[in-house]
């Protein structure tokens, strides 16, 4: 039977395999266990040293490396991991998760691209297991897991933290009265009448049956993979010096996070290695230019502080913060800050001019919030010493910018391929630029 | 038919000055604001508009009903307005507690109007009573709310929830809540299960979203008329739905959806899904620090009383929400 702490690392059993961890300072030691299991994982391929983990700081590593070689490309060959999928590997892969999220917490903290990197790590690795495992254990492990985690009747408000941050979403669940939907009899028994002719067991099985299941426990798992690392952060904030290795750990992480891994005989997504570069005010998505025309009616303030700001900075500096799993500061890629001034600013301040009424006439005060979003603190010039008062924003997502602001959303086709508008704005710009090596060819 | 022409002359203008005092002194009374705001007037804030300029008298606080009553009677304000938050320190709006949920039906805003008119009528007031009842039965069927108060705001509906597992819940839970009931997303037509592709169309599906997508979709089509302009709706496939309405009414989709070809069905529903959007305006059910009209009221654009509504089956703000000294103006 599989160890429910190789699905769950905050399981009873997981938190009881760190609690037999002992000495931290082992983890370096080399595991000769984790080796010989690893060797005789089913279909690893041990050609090459380097993709054996040789103790657990480097399997923490690894998880994460698999991860972004996984998001980069679908396709990408899992052989030298395979072992990440061998339910034995369960004592010690729960202390690589540990190591993981504390040395995130110290260093990061909740809320930065790394713990969210982390979170998504956790998601994809439980789900590409729960796939690996036959129906019989798939079934019991979701049925013992989540029975666990949600006892007697669930409101549907208990998901809020999941549906706030859009892990699930309100129309992925079926409820009646209240009460989520998740098992076959209350099923049939809150819906038989209305299904008429259908049959319950198949309307049960596609639109709820383990899949519901299982992205219910997905995002659980990744919603408490956060709260740790938020929990952790609280707790170190009090002591004076974080463990070494934790930190040692951590910079081991930015490594991983920040490479981008070429895959051969694979395209890639377009937006791969996007670099940053002048505005191309051309391809900017119809919201950013509608903007950037000015607000004339509602919602001016939100769209040159909420929407503009962030955008403009990240398309000009960061264009592939979405792709990168790495927090930076604008200061990172603009040092002396030209782009902010000579660049970036000028556009959002003529948007502004263009309102009407215009944004700074009636309320200069909201440059303050113009440079707190670019991550300046709440001051009234931008300068070098405050940055990292505040964060630098990302920008919007398509879905938000509906809500917030209706009146700048107007859909063309490439809209219905991106879910925001910078992904909008690189796509067009490379689609630009393959188009002019076709040309040359 | 000449009475009918002076009562319209009457109804829906906008109050004066005078009006509005013989209203707060003569017909209002401090018991017509419903206890969810007595009860917990000492946490909200209050905002009023004197000029009719907007309310920019903000940041107001009671500490009794007979303060309000007071205020009212003596100051007459153009419009009057209370936060659906509640704060410990509601004069400077800190301390934030929590937020009534809410959802705002404004008759002139509604996407598919069947009148046409410039402001607001009887027709799209009565729209407008259809849609609130619409979204009451997804609230309390499908997110099992219980705690719910209906509110005439004057040109529409206010839905004002007030169940505690939902007034604590975030300004993109709200968001969320919002797309749900007034079916804003096409729901996806394909399910999977053991590597099989099945597809089923929401109306298929009689419970969960796909049900709340397909009677806000019915709805829309019912109200279909040949002179709308609609994005992405030309004027063959407009006319095509209105011509097969009568089959919605018995709900024949599949029959429908033939009848209009299966890609332009795609493009119809797609539309409406966008059009819903303007059911409510989500700006209002989002903003946690809102502040809405206070139930007893006067709306002194349309001179209509802000009222509370106890059967909304039955209301008729033309009959209920008129106050008196309409009916005694002068033609
Ligand atoms: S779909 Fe997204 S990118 Fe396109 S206009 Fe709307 S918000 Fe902008
Ligand atoms: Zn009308």
């Amino acid at each position: 039977m599989v160890a429910v702490a190789f699905i769950n690392p905050f399981s009873e059993e997981g938190r009881q395999i760190v609690r037999e961890l002992g000495d931290l300072n082992s983890v370096y030691e080399e595991n000769g266990n984790l080796i010989d299991l690893v060797i005789h994982s089913r279909s690893q391929d041990i050609a090459d040293d380097e993709s054996i983990p040789h103790n657990l700081i480097e399997l923490a590593l690894k998880r994460l490396e698999w991860y972004i070689r996984k998001k980069n490309n679908p396709d990408f060959d899992y052989k030298k991991y395979s072992y990440l999928y061998n339910p034995q590997i369960t004592r010690f892969d729960v202390i690589a998760f540990y190591l993981l999220a504390q040395a995130i917490s110290v260093k990061f903290g909740p809320n930065s691209r790394e713990s969210r990197a982390m979170a998504e790590c956790q998601g994809k690795i439980m789900e590409s297991r729960i796939g690996e495992l036959s129906i019989r254990d798939k079934k019991h492990l979701l049925n013992t897991i989540l029975g666990s985690m949600l006892v007697g009747d669930v409101k549907w408000t208990i998901f809020a933290d999941l549906l706030s941050s859009r892990k699930i979403r309100l129309s992925d669940l079926v409820m009646d009265q209240g009460s989520i939907i998740l098992d076959e009899e209350e099923f049939t028994e809150s819906f038989q009448d209305k299904l008429e002719n259908r049959d319950p067991h198949k309307m049960y099985e596609l639109l709820i049956g383990d899949h519901i299941k299982e992205l219910i426990l997905n995002k659980m798992i990744m919603q408490k993979t956060e709260d740790y690392i938020t929990e952790v952060y609280k707790k170190s904030q009090r002591k004076v010096e974080p463990n070494p290795i934790l930190l040692d750990l951590a910079d081991g992480i930015s490594e991983v996070l920040s490479k981008t891994y070429v895959s051969y005989g694979y395209h890639g997504t377009a937006d791969e290695n996007m670099e940053a570069s002048p505005f191309n005010n051309d391809v900017f998505p119809p919201c950013v230019k509608t903007v950037l025309e000015g607000i004339k009616s509602g919602g001016r303030n939100d769209a040159i502080i909420l929407f503009l700001t962030p955008f403009l900075s990240y398309a000009r500096l960061y264009p592939d913060v979405f792709r990168r799993n790495i927090t930076l500061k604008i200061s990172d890629v603009d040092p002396q800050l030209e782009a902010v001034e000579k660049e970036i600013l000028p556009l959002i301040y003529e948007a502004a001019e263009r309102c009407s009424p215009p944004l700074f006439e009636d309320q200069p005060q909201e440059k303050v919030n113009i440079n707190a979003k670019m991550g300046f603190g709440m001051h009234s010039d931008i300068e070098l010493k405050h940055e990292g008062e505040t964060t630098w924003y990302t920008p919007m997502g398509c879905e938000k910018v509906k809500l917030h602001l209706p009146s700048l959303c107007k859909p063309d086709e490439t809209c219905k391929k991106i879910g925001n508008p910078l992904s909008y704005y690189i796509r067009r710009l490379n689609d630009i630029k393959y188009h002019k090596t076709d040309l040359k060819d | 038919m000449v009475f009918l022409m002076e009562e319209n002359d009457r109804l829906l203008q906008p109050a004066s000055q005078e009006e509005r005092r013989r209203y707060y002194r003569e017909e209002w009374d401090v018991k017509d604001i419903p206890e969810f705001i007595s009860n917990s007037i000492i946490k909200r804030e209050f905002g009023f508009d004197h000029m009719g300029r907007g309310p920019n008298d903000r940041y107001r606080v009671f500490r009794s009903m007979d303060l309000l009553r007071k205020f009212l009677r003596y100051r007459a304000p153009f419009a009057a307005y209370s936060s659906v938050a509640f704060y410990n320190k509601p004069r400077r709006r800190e301390g934030w507690i929590k937020s009534e949920l809410v959802f705002d039906v404004d008759a002139k805003d509604i996407p598919i109007r069947e009148c046409g008119c410039a402001g607001v009528c009887e027709i799209c007031l009565e729209q407008a009573r259809e849609i609130v009842c619409n979204i009451m039965d997804t609230l309390k069927g499908d997110l099992g709310l219980k705690n719910i108060h209906v509110i005439y705001s004057g040109r529409g509906y206010h839905l004002r929830v007030f169940d505690e597992e939902v007034m604590g819940l975030d300004s993109d839970v709200r968001g969320q809540i919002v797309q749900y009931i007034i079916g804003a997303e096409v729901p996806r037509n394909e399910y999977a299960q053991d590597g099989i592709t099945y597809k089923l169309e929401h109306f298929t599906i009689p419970f969960g979203y796909p049900k709340v997508f397909t009677e806000r979709t019915k709805y829309a089509i019912l109200h279909l008329k040949d002179h709308m302009l609609i994005d992405d709706i030309n004027p063959k496939l407009l006319k095509d739905a209105i011509k097969n309405q009568e089959i919605l009414h018995e709900d024949k989709w599949g029959m429908f959806k033939g009848k209009i070809g299966p890609q332009r069905y795609q493009r119809l529903i797609k539309s409406i899904a966008y059009l819903n959007m303007g059911l409510v305006d989500a700006k209002v059910s989002i903003d946690l620090k809102r502040i809405l009209r206070l139930p007893s009221s006067l709306h002194s654009m349309v001179s209509m009383k802000c009222m509370e509504v106890k059967n909304i089956e039955k209301f008729n703000p033309l009959r209920d929400a008129v106050p008196r000294f309409v009916y005694e103006r002068k033609v």
